[in-house]
């Protein structure tokens, strides 16, 4: 208590000086009167009085300075004094500081922005408490297909939970549109069937009305739906009367129950749950991998433990139901992590390369206060002669380079509002709402605290290696040769290898900026094989219960092509399965081929499935390579038939004989029909991120026909023109049918790359900001150096030196610190195409043409950087250089 | 002159305590003085050590100051023992009474300690 109470009494006297000042100097001078008034009665003189008192009592300024030591926080006094030293000095040099200050924040900046995307993205993708503990678990057989297809069957689930002791508890979910009916018009809601104890899983509960109890899993009692936030606020205006009222789907009656908080948005971005009640077959089933699942570990349970009982339990399941089981493994992933196994490269080599601006950046400030300093080597010496400690010295700088990152830093959030933003905003949402955590880009506490602990950081470094760096000299040295020529040894070296660091940064971040934009170019037509223009595209899923029939959905597909067909300036139509560039892998599959035997299961040949109708091709432009394509002739009664793509024939048959070959999907021992190949197409990409144009097979879906298509329409131009035309279509052939997706295959397109564009933006900046920064780094550092060697050069020409061997001494050292940091930079910049070339999926390799570029570009921006400091050497006149001496 | 010894902090606290004690509230120099007459002259105070250690009693809250007149007319400031001041001065007598017995003891000739 007392050490606080006298803690608040010097903390106040850090106010007020003056005053207290002055009543210490009366109490002290009342001192010494009394003093003299008892000397002078003892007898003395008064002058001798005097004399005595003060002999006495001592100095009276060394008193004052310890009284006042004691009566404040001397520590915090000087910080204050520092500051206000600092504050002074950078707004004397207005010049250093806006450069500096603006270096530094476009450092930070950097690494802001692209940290809120990775905390947001990564680390926070999901708001659920324990995310940690959060996983999904699939089955397959070996081949993990993507994002899209992980799937388990209903009983194997079932045994999971009962059978592991790993779960707290174990949600399954099948998701799928529904449509609603309201005020006699038909609507597609992305809805999803879940367990009743979906929501406890996730630790959400309803923000309104309650969660889905036992007795609504069972069939009948399904009748009730929660729906989402932004789906209440959309279509019922956010009318809290929504709750107990009645909804139409499907032709059925459902009870809204609950309202779900905003910002809920799982597995997708959800406008409504309803409960997935099964019945007994479905449970029992074993042979379809039917249901998605997400399941909560207990407390305390890794995933290394979780993954080997679930092991354990699959190992078991494979022996007792050998006929669905066999080969069937069970997969388990965290869910924070499963939708980042393939852009987490991504983020990581942005956030690398905005770490290696900031290191750019604070390469060129620490040339800039080494140049500062330089400049001030004459006042520290003569603080240091008069007495400042090292230590005193050193908190003058650290507090002056703080002062620098802090504004810079401040800079650098303010901006981040306004970037973060930018950044957001630059992909069409119709593609973000795919993302989960993309709204939560933004400047939170988490990225401010970032922020600020490398504004720390950069701080204490640069302060530390300004005090490291002044302190070598002596003061006298210093004082003595009037600061000319010192330094010229040790902070040269510094300087230069500073130089040669910033080379270096740049040569990589120039590398990395050069193959995302070629990876961004090759993406555009990373679509090859097929023509985008003028194609309109839309989804089409048909209603739960009905088109129950196989025929009926093929009766419905063909009304559509010929009703959508029939439209003017509709050139040809198609459905398929999937679209290029839907952002959605094609169904895999495995295949025999008739007369080969298949040994093991992992050497089953696959591919990818699509399943179409015959203008597919044509729509698409799909050119025929052999064979024929197939024709509305074939159809459920005819021999099945299949066209296969290039590749697909490339790698399963010789040249040639695959025309008449039969296949038929599925291991060995399937059931399903020998299909026999027609005809070979040429190869379709089909995602971005697919590394090559996957084997295909094509059937048409006459012979196989399936509820959910794509519908493709060539038109002869504006295809966007045509969106109502196609819900006319649909309206006049059944009016309970919604659309989803519709628009044209190249706005598709354009969306389904907007990350890599994003990136190849980010990636060019980068880039240009670390040309700018090394070459204004290449020629601070000559210039610097060519002005301290003015009296050198003088007497160089004074003995003799022709303009052109001066201008050939700086031009050389320039080439020779540029030279050595493209020798450091080169591997390393292999090693970063090596490492992107797998991060972008292959779609750039290494390149050494654009290595050699980017070198050649910085050596003439290294050249020229020099060549104006060569020319002010060039013309020193040694007469005038020499008077200096 | 004699050689005359610099008192060391924490005695000087108890020191001032002590004088403010047996006098009354008393300026800078009516303590300084106090303390060199009781110690003989043996001890010598000066500003440096004298004031410092006011204030550092002051912001403890032993002792409070206040603006005064002295007897010769003189303005002065005076302090004066708080009530946290005297239990302090309690605690402190005590404890250099400890420890001076203890030290006593061990330079007492011919005692054994068992």
């Amino acid at each position: 208590m007392r050490v606080l109470r006298a803690l608040l009494w010097r903390f106040s006297g850090l106010f007020r000086k003056e005053g207290r000042d002055r009543e210490f100097a009366d109490e002290m001078e009342s001192h010494l009167q009394m003093h003299i008034e008892d000397n002078r009665r003892c007898g003395m003189s008064a002058a001798e009085a005097r004399r005595q008192a003060l002999i006495k009592l001592g100095g009276v300024e060394p008193t004052k300075e310890i009284y006042r030591e004691r009566r404040g926080l001397p520590l915090l006094e000087t910080l204050l004094q520092d500051l206000r030293y600092a504050a002074r000095a950078l707004l004397k040099n207005p010049g250093f500081t806006i450069v500096a200050v603006l270096t530094l924040a476009l450092g930070i900046g950097a690494n802001t922005a692209i940290f809120s995307m990775v905390n947001a993205l990564l680390l926070h993708p999901y708001n659920f408490p324990d995310l940690d503990r959060l996983v999904r678990v699939w089955e397959n057989r070996g081949i993990d297909e993507g994002v899209d297809a992980r799937f388990i069957a209903p009983q194997d689930a079932a045994d999971l939970i009962s059978a592991s002791a790993v779960f707290d508890a174990l949600a399954t979910y099948r998701c799928g549109d529904f449509n609603l009916n309201a005020e006699g018009s038909v609507q597609a809601v992305l809805g999803c069937r879940v367990s009743a104890n979906f929501f406890d899983v996730l630790g959400v509960r309803p923000a309104l009305g309650r969660g889905f109890s036992s007795e609504e899993e069972q069939l009948g009692g399904d009748q009730v739906a929660i729906v989402s936030y932004g789906f209440w606020q959309r279509r019922f205006g956010g009318d809290a009367a929504l709750l107990g009222k009645i909804i139409q789907m499907n032709g059925k009656k459902y009870t809204v129950v609950g309202i779900m908080p905003r910002g809920f948005d799982y597995p997708v971005p959800m406008e409504l749950w309803a409960p997935l009640a099964l019945n007994p077959l479905e449970k029992m089933d074993r042979a379809r991998l039917s249901l998605e699942s997400l399941g909560r570990l207990k407390p305390g349970i890794s995933i290394a433990q979780a993954r080997s009982a679930i092991d354990s339990v699959a190992r078991r399941l494979q022996q007792e139901y050998p006929a669905t089981n066999a080969n069937r493994q069970t997969e388990v992933l965290q869910l924070r992590r499963e939708l980042y196994l393939y852009t987490l490269p991504l983020f990581l080599l942005l956030q690398a390369a905005a770490v290696f601006v900031l290191l750019l950046a604070c390469a060129n400030l620490a040339n800039l206060l080494f140049a500062r300093i330089f400049g001030r080597q004459k006042e520290i010496a003569v603080r240091t002669a008069l007495g400042a400690g090292r230590w005193r010295l050193a908190r003058l700088f650290v507090t002056e380079t703080v002062l620098l990152a802090v504004i810079a830093g401040s800079v650098a959030i303010a901006l981040s509002f306004w970037s973060v933003t930018v950044l957001r905003t630059s992909i069409s949402a119709s593609w973000t709402m795919w993302v989960p955590g993309w709204d939560g880009i933004q400047v939170d506490r988490t990225v401010v605290g970032f922020t600020v602990l490398l504004i720390t950081a950069v701080g204490l470094l640069f302060g530390l290696a300004t005090v490291l760096h002044s302190s070598q000299e002596q003061p006298y040295t210093t004082l003595k040769e009037a600061g000319r020529s010192a330094m010229l040894g040790t902070t040269g070296r510094v300087r230069s290898a500073l130089v040669v660091a910033q080379v270096m940064f740049a040569l990589v971040l120039l590398v990395c900026a050069g193959l995302t934009t070629q990876a961004f170019l090759r993406l555009v037509d990373v679509y090859s094989g097929f023509q985008a223009a003028n194609v309109l595209r839309t989804e089409i899923r048909l209603p739960e219960k009905s088109y129950l029939q196989n025929s009926q959905v093929a009766t419905f597909y063909e009304r559509v092509l010929g009703g959508s067909s029939a439209l003017p300036g509709v050139t040809a139509a198609a459905v398929a399965t999937n679209s290029p560039a839907s952002n959605v892998d094609n169904q895999t599959t495995f295949f025999t081929i008739k007369g080969r035997a298949t040994v093991k299961v992992t050497e089953t040949p696959s591919a990818d499935l699509q399943i179409s109708s015959p203008d597919y091709f044509s729509v698409l432009r799909i050119p025929l390579i052999a064979g024929q394509v197939y024709s509305y002739a074939d159809i459920a009664d005819t021999a099945r038939v299949a066209v296969i793509s290039r590749s697909m024939a490339a790698r399963y048959f010789s040249e040639g004989d695959e025309l008449g070959q039969q296949i038929k999907l599925g291991a060995a021992d399937s059931k399903e029909p020998w299909v026999t190949i027609v005809g070979v197409v040429e190869d379709v990409r089909q995602n971005w991120w697919n590394p090559t144009s996957r084997p295909t097979i094509y059937e048409p879906f006459l012979q196989a026909p399936q509820r959910s298509m794509v519908l493709l329409m060539r038109v002869a131009s504006n295809p966007a023109g045509y969106v109502s035309g196609v819900r006319d279509v649909f309206r006049g052939i059944d009016d309970q049918i919604a659309l989803t997706g519709i628009g044209t295959l190249e706005r598709e397109i354009t969306d389904s790359i907007a990350i890599i564009r994003v990136m190849g933006v980010l990636m060019a900046l980068f880039g240009c900001v670390a040309l700018a920064l090394s070459s204004v780094g290449v020629y601070g550092v000559l210039a610097e150096s060519v002005a301290r060697r003015i009296p050198e050069i003088g007497v160089r020409m004074a003995l003799g030196a022709e303009p052109g061997d001066v201008m050939k001494l700086v031009l050389g050292r320039s080439l020779k610190l540029t030279g050595i940091g493209l020798a450091i930079g080169i591997p390393i910049a292999l090693a970063v195409n090596r490492a992107m070339s797998s991060a972008i999926f292959g779609i750039v390799s290494i390149n050494l043409v654009l290595l050699a570029g980017c070198t050649l570009l910085l050596l003439v921006v290294a050249f020229a950087a020099a060549y104006i400091p060569a020319r002010r050497a060039m013309r020193v006149d040694p007469i005038i250089a020499l008077r200096y001496e | 002159m004699g050689e005359k010894k610099d008192v060391w902090q924490g005695t000087l606290a108890l020191m001032v305590l002590k004088t403010l004690h047996t006098l009354g509230p008393l300026h800078g120099y009516g303590i300084a003085r106090r303390i060199e007459q009781t110690s003989g002259d043996l001890l010598a105070v000066n500003y440096g050590t004298l004031y410092p250690a006011l204030l550092k009693l002051e912001q403890e809250g032993y002792i409070s100051s206040e603006w005064g007149v002295s007897d010769n007319n003189r303005k002065a400031k005076y302090y004066k023992l708080t009530r946290a001041g005297k239990k302090q001065l309690e605690r402190e007598a005590r404890e250099w009474e400890q420890t001076t017995a203890i030290v006593a003891r061990f330079l007492a000739p011919g005692e054994e300690v068992s």
